[in-house]
């Protein structure tokens, strides 16, 4: 039985096929030979068509990560210590190296889901990594991340990250150049950018910046404004400084042997102006919570003068209504103005995990180490010790090992805690150190070899 | 001219394999998770290694460490833990340690690492010459006659169901199409068809796609074929005859295989991709000769988390002799004997513009081929093809997604790629970078 050359479409047999041969007066088996011939034809005679490859991408400008460094990415990538990731990713960015192509998509991926791991991207996935992101729109995030120190044009043709990448190292090595260059085209940036170039401003903010910060307090917006104040805050000498200071006078008082709170009746406009937020978080009393803002956007040197006091007898003093509050501010003033003297002040009388931030990183971990010898483990320590930042010194690796020596047969949980914390913040060399807790010599081993491989 | 002779005595400098290709060997996910825990240098002592083979004890939870040793040059495996899963995290754990520098070239080997050695070339020696010996008989006739006349049965049954289907329209196969093909299928296997059984239990794959119509009466009018180009064996060529014998299901005995002519060469392994089919897993290894430019498929299977065969490694390439199966388009094979890896570096590809002609060529033999190794030098990944330096498009196969990691690796710029063919279009498989290392896709 040979199949005759017929001119049915595939589609005629496919309709056939549907709704069957029998409602169509045809052969079903001549159905299925047809349809088997034209199948093979039509796979057999297919051609190339038409492609678009993209532009490839620019070359690279850095030199690629080791091969057992990128072999341990990958292990991470997959799931081995993946706590370790981040600082991986800060290793390799101190280096100036990338990471190996086949691991970027991995790598992006990771980065959409959790923000915390994207600064670093821009610059360890290269040129490649923005290729990427171009094609990919779930990885766009990478486009306004910083890369590599850019060259001249890209200030006026770059993404978004470019930008913010040239205007910090030009701000690091020519401040009032960067400053100018950000006030001549300030009106035709958008509110993103505006508000992530005033933060870049930090870095050598002196009171040169005073005029533009103040003028950018009345930005249409809120995070412009709000970034423009905490700048100015940590600038004794502006006006925005002075202003406060004259509202903290009035709010809180020396009051015989302690202190009195007297909170504004109102958050007018001019406050508002100066960063003061009207709506206060849900359970926090109205004027309590602009008293707050007010001291803490005061300049901690103000208080000396009015009080005649220095910060360690200034923070002991009785307060009566509002107590919450003022310490609340000055806490937030330490940490925003980096004052170790009043943040080590607050410390002693409630250690804050937030205020640790504030001191220098011996000091950090010598205080932590105290902390820890004189309590016993609970959920609070653990908080705190989570703010000591790495590397431990050896007094706090001491406390906290004996503790996790302790706590291992009574509170294994805790214990699991301070091991997991212990094995990212202790000084890795110490692997050899710690074989009675195994779980923790194989991390700090782990970020040993890490570190060798990342140098 | 025969090169064997002295290749026993030749110790040959094997390349470094990289990370991707160790774990490529890997029975499944947990082994390699399982690996990667045991590579850390401070698990391993006396760890050492020769150009082909690599060894070191490992610490385990007992008081005496663990022995594994590897011979690159197969690869083969040992060690002294009682893992059922094979090669074990402990022969994985050691090859990644090497993989990242972290085994220290030179030393002599221990005793147990030469004692091992010696076992395994002293069993080869008896193997090699048990093979050399002419194969036995033909194959078995009692039962034969029975299996025969069983499967022309099932399948003339096949061939009433089919045309039923066309008879009465297809249009309800979306509501009634599983349970048909689960019981039609199992008869299959009660005929003794399983290459058959296997197509048509494939076919519940065709109701996820919207053109779901089309790939079907595709799908049925090819078993149809295969039905009738059975029933009509006797007036088919030698060549065809075999394909369609094996595409129903015949077994075909590995003596029968190895007793064809064997085909010597460096073969590239090009690629490999694991596949999950009724609590089985398929590992399909993908050759392609330097010389002869022959494609191989070397297929495995291995109930679920059981050892598959690890002996051929991506990126590697091996001296050795295959045999095919038989058909009209071979391209199943045995490796018969290896002679020893060959100096790697990424395999020739082919231009891109030569891919359908060979196809073509393909499908002219077997009509029923649906799966095929090509490796493309030269060629551009975009999110939907790859794209040769004239324009000229492949499709990539719509199940895959956009291949995320082959495109990271090109980057826009021309790249060699080992993928396999298929009819909806291509699955890549393999790319190498930029500095020639293997990345697996």
């Amino acid at each position: 039985m040979n199949t005759p050359a017929v001119n049915v479409t595939w589609e005629d047999l496919v309709s056939t096929a549907l709704v069957g041969t029998d409602r169509r007066s045809a052969s079903p088996g001549e159905v299925l030979e047809q349809a088997a011939v034209q199948v093979v034809r039509a796979r057999a005679g297919r051609r190339t068509r038409e492609g678009h490859p993209p532009a490839p991408a620019a070359e690279e400008t850095r030199p690629l990560a080791a091969r057992a460094a990128g072999d341990r990415l990958a292990r991470m990538l997959g799931g081995e210590q993946a706590r370790l990731l981040p600082e991986w990713l800060e290793a390799a960015a101190a280096i100036g190296v990338r990471v190996p192509a086949h691991l970027i998509p991995g790598l992006l991926d990771l980065g959409a889901r959790d923000r915390s791991i994207r600064s670093h991207l821009g610059a360890l996935t290269g040129a490649r990594g923005r290729w990427l992101a171009e094609l990919n729109p779930s990885w766009s995030y990478l486009l306004a991340e910083a890369a590599d120190m850019p060259s001249g044009d890209l200030w006026e043709f770059g993404t978004s990250g470019d930008r913010r990448g040239y205007l910090a190292a030009l701000r690091a090595a020519a401040p009032a150049q960067a400053r100018e260059l950000l006030e001549r085209g300030w009106d035709k940036e958008t509110p993103e950018d505006r508000a992530a170039f005033v933060l870049l401003l930090s870095e050598n903010l002196g009171m040169d910046d005073e005029p533009f910060l103040e003028a950018a307090l009345d930005d249409r917006r809120r995070e412009v404004r709000q970034a423009a104040a905490d700048l100015l805050t940590r600038l004794p000498e502006s006006r925005l400084a002075r202003r406060m200071a004259e509202r903290a006078a009035r709010f809180l008082v020396k009051d015989g042997g302690g202190l009195r709170a007297d909170p504004p009746k109102a958050c007018d406009s001019t406050m508002e102006r100066d960063g003061v937020r009207p709506r206060p978080p849900a359970g926090t009393a109205q004027r309590g919570w602009w008293l707050q803002q007010v001291i803490a956007r005061t300049p901690l040197a103000f208080w000396a003068g009015h009080l005649g006091l220095p910060p360690e007898r200034a923070v002991q003093l009785k307060v009566g209504d509002w107590a919450r509050e003022v310490a609340m501010g000055w806490t937030r003033a330490a940490i925003l103005q980096h004052d170790a003297r009043w943040a080590r002040a607050l410390f002693e009388v409630e250690p804050l995990t937030d205020l640790l931030a504030v001191l220098p990183p011996d000091e950090q971990s010598a205080r932590a180490a105290e902390l820890v010898v004189r309590h016993p483990v609970d959920g609070q320590m653990i908080m705190m010790l989570g703010g000591v930042a790495r590397p431990w010194g050896p007094r706090l690796a001491k406390a906290v090992l004996k503790k996790i020596v302790e706590t291992s047969g009574t509170q294994p949980w805790n214990a699991g805690e301070l091991i997991r914390l212990a094995g990212e913040r202790l000084d890795p060399a110490m692997h050899g150190h710690v074989q009675e807790i195994a779980e923790l010599a194989v991390i700090l081993r782990f970020r040993y070899d890490m570190s060798k491989e990342l140098s | 001219m025969d090169l064997s002779a002295g290749v026993a005595s030749v110790r040959r400098v094997i390349e470094r394999w990289s990370r991707d290709q160790v774990l490529s060997l890997a029975p499944d996910a947990a082994s390699q998770k399982a690996a990667a825990g045991v590579s850390a240098p401070g698990k391993w002592s006396g760890s050492g290694a020769l150009p082909d083979v690599v060894w070191g004890e490992c610490k385990g939870s007992g008081a005496t460490p663990y022995r594994a040793c590897v011979d690159l040059s197969e690869p083969a495996y040992k060690c002294s833990c009682p893992s059922r899963k094979f090669p074990c995290k402990h022969a994985l754990g050691l090859l990644l340690l090497w993989a990242s520098d972290g085994v220290p070239d030179g030393g002599a080997p221990a005793g147990w690492v030469t004692e091992w050695l010696e076992q395994r070339r002293s069993r080869a020696e008896q193997q090699d010459r048990r093979e050399r010996e002419p194969a036995k008989g033909s194959r078995p006739s009692s039962g034969s006659a029975q299996r025969e006349s069983r499967v022309a049965a099932g399948l003339s049954e096949l061939e009433r169901w089919l045309t039923d289907q066309i008879a009465h329209g297809i249009a309800g196969a979306r509501q009634t199409g599983l349970a048909d093909w689960d019981e039609l299928g199992r008869r299959l296997v009660d005929a003794q068809a399983p290459g058959v059984a296997g197509a048509v239990s494939r076919l519940s794959r065709v109701l996820r796609e919207e053109d779901w119509p089309g790939l079907l009466l595709e799908e049925y009018a090819l078993i149809h074929l295969l039905a009738v180009a059975h029933r009509r064996a006797a007036g088919l060529p030698a060549g065809l005859a075999e394909t369609v014998r094996s595409r129903v299901g015949f077994p075909i005995i590995r003596e029968d295989v190895l007793a064809s002519p064997w085909i010597r060469d460096d073969w590239d392994v090009v690629g490999a991709r694991d596949e999950e089919q009724d609590r089985l897993v398929a590992r399909r290894v993908w050759l392609q000769g330097r010389a002869t430019g022959r494609a191989a498929l070397v297929l495995s299977f291995a109930p679920i988390g059981q050892a598959l065969d690890a002996s051929l490694v991506t990126g590697t390439t091996i001296d050795a002799a295959l045999a095919y199966y038989p058909g009209a388009s071979p391209v199943r094979a045995l490796v018969a004997e290896r002679y020893g890896p060959a100096t790697a570096g990424p395999p020739a590809g082919t231009k891109l513009s030569r891919v359908p002609g060979r196809i073509a060529e393909v499908l002219a033999g077997d009509p029923w081929a649906d799966s095929w190794p090509v490796v493309l030098g030269d060629v551009i990944p975009s999110t939907e093809s790859l794209v040769d330096e004239s324009g000229n498009g492949l499709p990539l196969h719509p199940a895959g997604g956009v291949p995320w990691r082959l495109l990271a690796v090109s980057g826009g710029r021309p790249v060699t790629v080992a993928a396999e063919w298929t009819p909806r279009g291509l699955r890549p498989l393999t790319v190498w970078d930029e500095e020639g290392q293997v990345v697996r896709l």
